[in-house]
């Protein structure tokens, strides 16, 4: 059996004392509040698996194919347990046992593939390949291996590859989330109303386990959008015309980002401000900015200083 | 067990029942496991009363978890049955900053709260290390205390009213929105400390106290671990009022030394002492006087400062024991035992050495740190974990911490609770008080079903009363 070759991680296993740092800022936890969502429990679950307490099942199988692999777990880990590394290997035992489940990996839509193969030059973890069918080329995904970062998705020419929907991160659940947010009323006293796209790996205001008692009441939205290296530039022109005043972009310092993707947002971002300049819109509507992992104050007084900016422009229309 | 029904109160995508499930919610950071039968996350106070009425009546366990960091086993669901997991009301319902009070659901996490307090330039202090997790509810299931407890005080110095959902269903407001109350039975207090063994709390009322202004923290190297000892004894009996005091044996600088690089002279004992408030002239006058302490007893003050930076880079040798302990030594693994004792402050550094002696005779590795200034010694059993031989040395060192712990008049725990591992040595140092919580526990849950068979009902050996995490070989484990 397969999982056998997952005692080599025995003493790491150990090694973890069960506190449950890691999931203080784990997206997925966030996202279903179960524990056996965190890190923690899918390392207690592997660790279940390995010595014959609990059989591996689809469900198992399922979550540990959910990450979103921001490596905050292992930033955050009491015993510096290599998580990710662990449960990657995990993967990659279930799949060779047959569990074939869907997880958090991009989706390809072979109709839109073009088998261009640019999704494989940004993949950074190397997760996409090309194969060829009846002489065709078309991109795959390698589930064990994609990190669900998304820059494929803006990468992409065709529009074929696209974050699974289910965590609030795919393109449909963002722009629904912008749409409500576009219709909700704001205080008197609040200004116009602007969305900060920030990115998984550095940080973002969301990162509470508590619901505070005065919250979404700024008029500005943090949206979570996974790397920043994601953003499109229509997700961007499509939240003004919706009715956002401005966009702020929060994303790692240069040479700091994971998929090597911000120098990718910086030229869209510097492209898009030129564009709309020529639309007669004022590009300090968009502002890209950087944020380290610990840097909460610098987001927080970017998003105020932002915020101010924007109301000073007033509404935009864009046609 | 009646799953349907558990779904048609908390909604079904409340309510789980798989194997997965339940594995992960049988555990915590203890060394146990056991499995509950369901798991079921209640979002209201009438939920978990209805809850409750049907446990009751069908004399099913209960085991309420917060984020289930306890260490000794305290959300471990050793009869089965139902573990409630509290977590979905996490909601801060208000903050009250002209009255000093707060008032919240139990799932909020201390750091949350913190954070939200913040603006107002108040803060809820009893937090323990595990803050950035911990929720309210577990901290008063516990009694909770940390690093700043040697000024601010314990969990139960902050409870000023719960609302409790007792075992049979009925839903009680205990204690008051005020600073004093002398008025009957302080029965919230009970409450604190119990572990999920009286009532589950749904909202607490929390007694906040203003931010400090300044905080400056000092560091004492000290080539004797005694002298170490005596300066925190004589700091605490000098009437200074430290907000941090802090012990690191020599095993703990050598754990953060080898396994971060930390750099830290390789010294008997380093004491780390903090002094806070509003007027730096006192503050000043805090740290000068612990510093002359020191000194008097051979210390060498090698760091001082009131910027966050420096003190944060200072500190942080003490801040990442914790993971250097769980590296110490390849396939080692950092256990929860004998892991928070308090002893009198004279006893403090007595109390290190002899912990050392007992890991030498029993074949185990132990460090002894921690919050010296609030009488604490932490304590940590590194070994192999898959050798047998090693557990039998282990079960006889925490025996053996625990009688001279008795023998000089400290308690169990001083910080993380009873449950399951500290309880045998817990019971037989107090007989009196397990009669009268006996009668305590039969009054208020006489079906015992909420978290049954712990503190006083817990097994009287701690190996034996859940299989133990660790051990892959099955044939070397003990349940
Ligand atoms: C790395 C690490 C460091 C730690 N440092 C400290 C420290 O400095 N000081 C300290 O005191 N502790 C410390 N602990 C222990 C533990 O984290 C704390 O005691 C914490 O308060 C437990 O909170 P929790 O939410 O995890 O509770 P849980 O572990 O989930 O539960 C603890 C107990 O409270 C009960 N409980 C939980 N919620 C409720 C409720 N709503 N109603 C009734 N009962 C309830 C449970 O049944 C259980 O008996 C540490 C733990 C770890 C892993």
């Amino acid at each position: 059996m397969a999982l056998e070759n997952l005692k080599k991680w025995e003493k790491e296993l150990n090694t973890c004392i069960r506190c449950g740092y890691c999931y203080e800022n784990c997206h997925i936890f966030k996202l279903t509040n179960w524990e056996s969502d965190t890190p923690r429990g899918k390392l207690i679950l592997a660790y279940g698996m390995i010595n014959g307490d609990i059989e591996p099942t689809e469900d198992i199988a399922k979550k540990i194919f959910e990450c979103f692999y921001c490596r905050l777990c292992e930033a955050g880990c009491s015993a510096k347990v290599p998580v990710t590394e662990i449960l990657t290997d995990v993967r990659q035992v279930l799949l060779d046992d047959g569990f074939d489940v869907e997880g958090t990996h991009v989706e390809v839509d072979e109709d839109k593939c073009c088998g261009c193969g640019i999704c494989v030059s940004v993949c950074k973890p190397e997760a996409t390949t090309l194969k060829e069918e009846n002489g065709d080329k078309l991109a795959t995904v390698d589930k064990v291996k994609c990190e669900a970062c998304g820059v494929c998705t803006v990468a992409c020419p065709s529009g074929a590859r696209e974050l699974k929907e289910g965590y609030e991160v795919s393109r449909k659940e963002l722009d629904a989330k912008i749409d409500k947010f576009v219709k909700e009323k704001l205080p008197d006293d609040a200004k116009e109303k602007t969305v900060t796209f920030c990115c998984n790996w550095s940080v973002f205001p969301g990162l509470r386990l508590s619901v505070l008692p005065f919250e979404d009441k700024e008029s500005n939205k943090t949206l979570v959008t996974m790397c920043t290296g994601r953003v499109d530039p229509e997700m961007i022109v499509q939240a003004m015309r919706d009715g956002i005043a401005g966009v702020l972009i929060s994303a790692c310092p240069l040479g700091e980002c994971e998929h090597d993707a911000n120098y990718k947002t910086l030229r869209r971002v510097l492209l898009l401000k030129k564009m709309l300049q020529q639309l007669n819109i004022e590009p300090e509507r968009v502002k890209l900015t950087w944020v380290d992992t610990n840097e909460v104050a610098k987001l927080e007084k970017e998003i105020n200083s932002f915020s101010e900016e924007v109301s000073k422009l007033g509404t935009v229309t864009v046609e | 067990m009646d799953v349907a029904r558990l779904k048609s109160i908390v909604g079904a995508q409340h309510v789980r029942d798989a194997i997965d499930e339940l594995y992960v919610y049988g555990a915590d950071a203890s060394v146990h496991q056991a499995m509950p039968q369901v798991v079921v996350r209640p979002g209201s106070i009438d939920e978990i009363r209805e809850i409750a009425r049907y446990a009751n009546s069908e004399l099913i366990p209960i085991v309420a978890r917060g984020a289930g960091s306890g260490m000794s086993g305290h959300a471990v669901p050793l009869k089965g049955g139902i573990v409630l997991d509290m977590k979905r009301m996490n909601r801060i319902i208000e903050i009250k900053p002209d009255d000093m009070y707060c008032k919240v659901e139990p799932g909020v996490v201390d750091d949350d709260l913190n954070r939200a307090l913040k603006p107002y330039g108040l803060s809820y202090p009893p937090s323990p290390a595990s803050s950035r997790i911990a929720t309210i509810g577990g901290e008063i299931g516990n009694n909770a205390s940390g690093i700043r407890s040697v000024k601010y005080g314990a969990t139960r110095d902050y409870v000023l009213g719960l609302k409790v959902v007792l075992a049979d269903g009925e839903l009680v407001d205990l204690g008051a929105r005020t600073r004093v109350e002398a008025a009957g039975y302080q029965v919230h207090r009970l409450i604190v400390g119990s572990e999920g063994t009286l009532g589950i709390i749904v909202e607490a009322t929390l007694k906040l106290v203003p931010l400090p202004k300044f905080r400056c923290l000092s560091v004492a190297m000290f080539d004797k671990l005694e002298d170490a000892g005596e300066s925190i004894a004589d700091i605490i009996a000098s009437g200074c009022e430290p907000s941090m005091l802090e012990l690191m044996d020599d095993i703990a600088i050598k754990a953060v030394n080898t396994t971060l690089n930390m750099g830290l002279p390789e010294v008997d004992a380093i004491i780390f002492f903090e002094a806070d408030g509003k007027v730096k002239e006192a503050i000043d006058y805090e740290i000068t006087t612990m510093q002359e302490i020191c000194k008097k007893h051979n210390g060498q003050i090698t760091a001082t400062s009131y910027d966050l930076k420096e003190r944060t880079k200072y500190f942080s040798g003490r801040k990442k024991l914790f993971a250097a302990l769980a590296k110490y030594k390849d396939g080692y693994a950092c256990t929860s035992l004998a892991d928070d004792m308090a002893v009198p402050y004279t006893k403090m550094a007595e109390c290190a050495r002899k912990i050392h002696e007992i890991a030498d005779k029993y074949g185990v590795i132990m460090t002894a740190y921690g919050h010296c200034g609030s009488g604490v010694m932490h304590t940590k059993i590194l070994m192999n974990p898959n050798d047998k031989e090693k557990w039998e040395g282990a079960k006889k060192a925490v025996e053996a911490i625990y009688d001279y712990v008795d023998k000089v008049g400290g308690v169990t725990s001083g910080e993380h609770g009873i449950a399951l591992s500290k309880a045998p040595a817990w019971k037989k140092a107090r007989p009196d008080l397990m009669k009268v919580m006996t009668k305590i526990k039969k009054a208020l849950d006489p079906n015992n079903i909420l978290n049954p068979d712990k503190l006083m009902d817990a097994p009287d050996d701690w190996y034996t009363a859940t299989p133990i995490r660790y051990m892959i070989d099955k044939e070397k484990t003990a349940g």
